[in-house]
Order: structure tokens, then C-alpha cells, then sequence
């Protein structure tokens, strides 16, 4: 019940979203609307248990493509705002989200690295399966988190190459790197240059 | 947590591990502002870890076993394993010759050989994938990084032109082996070789025209769409086609291979070449075998198509690269012919003129790497064939190997290129292609003209004076000595190299079957 309310509710909202990202005069609040649909969208998604789909919906509409557009937009809208003034009135909010991320490390650790039996990687450990647990509490994510570190981990790895030479490539053909300066004429010292302070016997 | 099994892929990970460490060292020495130049220490270092690498591959003590790792997405036979080998060993040799060019066209830049590295890396990847989804990241390493080569000469327009090219047309063609591998996911539910080759090893296409339908009807609710499986199979083909620059597919590299920098285009011309191959053969000759009735039409036509191009196409251009382009265009037309056979004959000849390929395009583009031009000013790279005047005369001993090397590959009896054209010919002869044998010697006598003009260029032109050149390092010229000597010996002892492929192709075989 409370899932179909959720998802009219996601999905009035990235139609509204939809709309006002066409009908705004603004382009910044169009971007930020485009930006509000694709949360939307990726929290339907999550409704209907796509969890990676979602995320990935996330991390690359908004976190990339979005973020690219809102650049272009706020580089054709000329102002120019002095972020560094303000930078104090941000302080309580970043520390804030630091501090969220902390207690979520806190709460992790203790869990995580629980000490062992050192039986408890042997195959005559008698350990109880909770199987219902383990089949449906095996999110996507997980899943593909297990395939990709454990069977597919030389494609991982590959696939980390490529990004790395993705970063060297593009840097080395764009980096300048001239040591000598360029030979211009400074007219003053020129200028002032006279016989006797030039010639030195 | 590798097992003992997995140890085997050490070498490719000391070589990806020392890539980083390169960069590493190389980012820390070259960020100041009074940056020292480490283009020729990164150079021999990357020489070092080349042959540090060939040294762990050759002490796997497993070498010819088919070993699969990895979730059965890398293999290791004796195909992969001596593939690797020579590459390495090639890339060597490559390196050596490079040097001398990049300081003297000032491409100073230390990550030039780390881009190399990578195009290897990739290149090592591609001969043991065993897995659509590992050939395709192998692929895109290994052409990532042949981008960023070909637009290395930042001062100069054609290599920037050259790399976007590349860049775009590589990017289509990835998008094409994309295509058909999802294709074939989607139908068989694997993209594993070896799956593959299980499910369709006992597959007929046309089941119906065999069987009749009424016997066998569970024949239609148990075997697989033969004509999406080979729609995909073309998409896939046609994407490695693009890679090897084959002629209805050929026409940008010419461009790059002009464009880009001479350095780079002696990497993309000599060393990626076999590495396709040899993942061609483990799709269409390992996996695919049962449809290879089907295939084989479709890879004589390119494969005909490839020689006539290469060989009338040569006819008509006046820059040596350009010339080599077009000549390195036929020579793949003729080592498809051999893999259209489809025979073990076909296997063994096929891999023997690869191997020989590469020998002699490291001799031809090394000797035209090392021709500096006399000129004061201008870093003239793109060489006429006029520059070539009176190269007798000049520096008679280079003049006299390159002369030999060309007509190697034109395939005349002293040297060895004329026993693996030979081969070649009496394969497919074999193989009762009478038609391809024909057309294909006809080429090849057309295509020797471009071959003999270049010599007589060099010895026979009416004109007084030719152009000068730098004279060559005495260290470089033991190694072109070296490689002119190997063409000579293989000649007389060609046991060696059919030996060899003798042997990769029984083992590939006998997994096969």
C-alpha cells in the first residue's frame, strides 16, 4: 500500500519536474529540474527493486551529464559570485555531512572485522544458514559486487587500466610544458641600455 | 586471492604493475618547472620491463597445457603463449628503432613508451581472452592508447587530424564487435569461447535440408536461431576487419598511417596485427568452427577484395608510407586467404606469414625510421620516393637491404617471403579455391611492380645528385644487420619457422577437437 503512494507520489513529481524543466524561464532551474526528474525516475526504479539500475541512474544523469549541463549553462550566464566570502556560512553543513559519514564508519567497522573463529573458514565448521536470508536479502548490488571482485577481477582490472590511461592520455596531449620563455623585446631595457654600461673590458 | 593455477598471468601483471610505477616515477620527475628530459630513460626501462616480461612468460612451466583462469576468461595454450612471445620480442626490436626518430622530431615526452606499454598490455590481453566481454576491454586498451600515439606530434596538424580519425572510426568499429557480441549474448546466454564452442560445436544450420523435419522435430525447440548467431557473427568480423585495416574497411589507414607520427605508425602497422589474428581465430576458427561453411564465403570476398585493392592501389602513390600502407593492406588480403581454407594446412601458413610479416615490416619501416634527412631546418618526417634517389650511392649497404627486404616481400626466391607467399598459394590451391589461387598470383605480380620501383629508384635513376642522410648509429645497425640476416637464413632454413607454427597449430587443433 504504502508503495503504490510512494510511487504516485515519485512519479507526480518527475512530471512535474518533467514540465518545469520545458516551461522555466531560467536555464539554471531547468537544469535543476532535469536534475530533480532523474531522482525521481531512479527512486521509481528503486521502488521496483532495480536497485543498481537506480544508482547508476544517479551516479551517471546526475552526477556526470547534469552536472556537465549546469557547467555550460552557469558558463554562458555570465556572474560572477564570490564563493570564497561565504565559504564560512558552509562550514556547519560540510562538517555536518562529515560527521554523518563518520557514524556510518563507526557503525560498519565493529560489524565488519568481528574476530573470527579460525575454524570458521574450514568446511568442517558446522555454521547454520539462515537460507531465506541469504536468498532473498542478496541485493543486486551485492551481486554484482560478488561477481565482479571474485570471478570477474582481471575485467575489473582491465577495465581500470583503460580509465587510467583515459586520464594520462588526454593530459599528455593537452600539457604544454615549454620551459624556455618567449623571446620578446622589453622596450624599456632597451631602451636604457647605453655604451658604457654594456661594454666591460 | 589468486590461486596456483592463476599465478600463470603473472607476467601481464608485472607488466600492468610496472606501468603505474613508470608513471609514477615519471610524473614525479617531470612536474618541476626545470623538468629533466627522461624520454631515453623511460625508454630503456620500458625495454627492461619488455624483456622482464618475456622472461617470466618463457619460465612458465606450463606452456603448451590449455589452462583456463580466471572464471575461464583467460587462456593460456601454446598459441597465446608463443604469440606473446613474439610480440615481445618485436616490440623490443621496436623500441630500439624508435629512439633515435623521437629525438630527432623532438617528441619529448616520457609518456610516449608508457603508451606503448599500454597498447602491449591490451595487445598481450587480446591473445589469451578467452571471454567476448575481456577481448572487448583488451581491444580498447590496446586502441586507446594507439589514439593518444597517433596524435603524439603536438606541433603538427596531420597528427592531431590523423589521431581524431582514428579515434572516431576505432570508436565505430568498437561499437560494431559491441553490437554483435550482445547479439550473441542474448541468443546463447554465454559469451565465454569455450561455452560457445560447446554449444555450437554440433549445430547445422540448415537442419531442415538435412534432417528431415518430421524425424527430428525437437531439433527446432532445442537449437539455437542460426541466422541471428550469424548476423552477429558479421557484426563481429566486420569490427575486427575495421581493426586490421581490410579493404572494404581499409580506407582510414591510410589517412592515419600518413598523419601520424613514423614511430606510431611502425607500432600500428608491425606489432597489433597477429594479436587480431589470433583472436579471429579463437571466435571463428575455435568457437565457430561449425559455421565456418558460412563464413568462409564472406571471408574470401574481403579477402579478394583485399589483394586487388593493395596491389592496384600501391600503383598510383608517391609517399613510401603511404606505399607501405597500401603494401601491409595486401599482405593481410593474403594471410585471410590462407585463414578462409579453414584447413590445418591453411592454419600452419597462415601463421607462418604473420610471423614473417612482422620480421619484415620491422626491417622495412626500422631502415625507413633510420633514413634522416640531411635538412637543416625543416623536420621533414612524410618521405617522397624521390628522397630515396641515389640511396646507392649515398649509403650503399642500407640501399642494398632495403632493396632486399622489398623484394622479400614482393616475394622473390632468395629470401623467405617468397616460401610463405608459396605456401599460401599451394594452400589454397589445395583447398580447390583454383579461381582465389589465380587472382591472387596475379596481384601479386602486379603488386611487385611498386616493389621494384622503389629499387630502381635507389640504383638505376638518371640524375646526378641524390638527397644526403645522418649515418646511423653503429648499435642500431647491428640490429638491421641482424634482422637482413634473418630474412636470409629463414631462406635456407625455413624448418624453423614451420616448425613452430607447426606446432601452435597442432595444439590449437587438437583442443578443438
Amino acid at each position: 500500500m504504502i508503495v503504490n503512494l510512494f510511487f504516485y507520489f515519485f512519479s507526480f513529481i518527475l512530471i512535474v519536474s518533467a514540465l518545469m524543466t520545458i516551461l522555466s524561464q531560467n536555464s539554471i532551474y531547468s537544469v535543476l529540474f532535469l536534475v530533480l526528474s532523474f531522482v525521481s525516475s531512479s527512486s521509481i526504479l528503486f521502488l521496483l527493486e532495480c536497485e543498481y539500475i537506480s544508482l547508476i541512474f544517479i551516479i551517471i544523469y546526475v552526477g556526470a551529464i547534469a552536472v556537465l549541463f549546469l557547467f555550460v549553462v552557469m558558463m554562458l550566464d555570465v556572474k560572477t559570485v564570490y564563493l570564497a566570502k561565504d565559504s564560512l556560512k558552509y562550514f556547519p553543513f560540510g562538517s555536518f555531512i562529515g560527521i554523518v559519514f563518520l557514524i556510518e564508519i563507526a557503525l560498519i567497522i565493529p560489524t565488519t572485522f568481528e574476530s573470527a573463529n579460525p575454524y570458521n573458514v574450514s568446511f568442517l565448521w558446522n555454521c547454520y544458514f539462515d537460507w531465506f536470508n541469504k536468498l532473498d536479502y542478496f541485493t543486486e548490488v551485492m551481486s554484482i559486487g560478488h561477481l565482479l571482485y571474485t570471478d570477474y577481477i582481471i575485467q575489473f582490472l582491465l577495465s581500470g587500466n583503460i580509465l587510467l590511461l583515459a586520464t594520462v592520455g588526454p593530459v599528455t596531449l593537452v600539457l604544454i610544458r615549454s620551459t624556455k620563455p618567449t623571446k620578446t623585446q622589453v622596450t624599456f631595457k632597451q631602451l636604457s641600455r647605453t655604451y658604457s654600461s654594456v661594454l666591460h673590458i | 586471492m589468486l590461486i596456483f593455477k592463476e599465478i600463470q598471468l603473472l607476467p601481464e601483471i608485472f607488466l600492468g604493475i610496472s606501468i603505474i610505477y613508470l608513471i609514477i616515477h615519471g610524473t614525479f620527475i617531470s612536474v618541476n618547472n626545470k623538468y629533466l628530459l627522461i624520454q631515453n630513460s623511460i625508454l630503456y626501462l620500458s625495454i627492461l620491463i619488455i624483456a622482464m616480461f618475456c622472461f617470466l612468460l618463457l619460465n612458465n612451466s606450463i606452456e603448451y597445457n590449455n589452462f583456463q583462469i580466471f572464471n575461464n576468461t583467460i587462456i593460456l595454450d601454446y598459441l597465446s603463449f608463443s604469440s606473446k612471445a613474439w610480440i615481445a620480442l618485436i616490440s623490443i626490436f621496436c623500441f630500439l628503432m624508435v629512439q633515435r626518430y623521437l629525438a630527432v622530431q623532438k617528441i619529448n615526452y616520457f609518456e610516449y613508451s608508457v603508451l606503448i606499454l599500454f597498447a602491449l598490455l591490451g595487445i598481450f590481453f587480446i591473445c589469451s581472452s578467452n571471454d567476448l566481454i575481456t577481448a572487448y576491454l583488451s581491444i580498447e586498451l590496446q586502441s586507446l592508447s594507439f589514439y593518444i600515439m597517433a596524435a603524439m606530434k603536438k606541433d603538427s596538424a596531420f597528427s592531431a587530424d590523423a589521431g581524431l580519425k582514428y579515434f572516431i572510426l576505432g570508436a565505430f568499429s568498437s561499437s560494431l564487435f559491441l553490437f554483435g557480441s550482445s547479439i550473441l549474448y542474448g541468443v546463447s546466454g554465454t559469451t565465454n569461447f569455450e561455452d560457445l564452442k560447446n554449444l555450437f560445436f554440433l549445430t547445422y544450420l540448415e537442419y531442415e535440408s538435412i534432417y528431415g523435419v518430421d524425424n527430428y522435430s525437437f531439433v527446432k525447440h532445442v537449437f539455437i536461431d542460426g541466422g541471428l548467431i550469424q548476423f552477429a557473427l558479421v557484426f563481429i568480423f566486420v569490427s575486427l576487419l575495421f581493426k586490421l585495416a581490410v579493404a572494404p574497411f581499409h580506407l582510414w589507414s591510410l589517412d592515419i598511417y600518413e598523419g601520424s607520427p613514423s614511430s606510431s605508425t611502425f607500432f600500428f602497422a608491425v606489432v597489433p596485427k597477429l594479436a587480431i589474428f589470433i583472436l579471429i581465430i579463437r571466435i571463428f576458427y575455435s568457437s565457430f568452427f561449425e559455421y565456418s561453411i558460412k563464413w568462409r564465403y564472406y571471408i574470401v570476398v574481403v579477402a579478394m577484395l583485399t589483394v586487388i585493392v593493395g596491389s592496384f592501389g600501391g600503383l598510383e602513390q608517391k609517399k613510401l608510407k603511404s606505399l607501405l600502407a597500401y603494401s601491409s593492406i595486401s599482405h593481410m588480403g593474403y594471410t585471410l586467404i590462407a585463414f578462409s581454407t579453414g584447413t590445418f594446412e591453411g592454419m600452419q601458413s597462415m601463421l607462418c606469414y604473420l610471423f614473417l610479416y612482422m620480421i619484415a615490416g620491422l626491417c622495412i619501416w626500422s631502415i625507413f625510421l633510420l633514413l634522416q634527412l640531411k635538412y637543416k631546418y625543416s623536420k621533414k618526417q612524410n618521405k617522397d620516393l624521390t628522397d630515396l634517389n641515389l640511396l646507392s650511392k649515398s649509403n650503399n649497404i642500407l640501399a642494398l637491404f632495403f632493396s632486399t627486404v622489398l623484394l622479400s616481400i614482393a616475394g622473390l626466391p632468395p629470401m623467405v617471403g617468397f616460401l610463405v607467399k608459396i605456401g599460401i598459394f599451394l594452400v589454397s590451391i589445395e583447398a580447390s579455391m583454383y579461381f582465389v589461387a589465380i587472382l591472387s598470383i596475379l596481384c601479386s605480380v602486379i603488386s611487385t611492380f611498386y616493389y621494384i620501383r622503389i629499387v630502381k629508384i635507389m640504383y638505376f635513376e638518371n640524375s646526378v645528385a641524390g638527397k644526403l642522410y645522418y649515418p646511423i648509429q653503429s648499435n642500431i645497425s647491428i640490429l638491421v644487420v641482424c634482422l637482413f640476416y634473418f630474412l636470409l637464413f629463414l631462406f635456407v632454413n625455413p624448418t624453423l619457422i614451420y616448425l613452430f607454427s607447426y606446432k601452435i597449430t597442432l595444439l590449437l587443433t587438437m583442443t578443438v577437437v
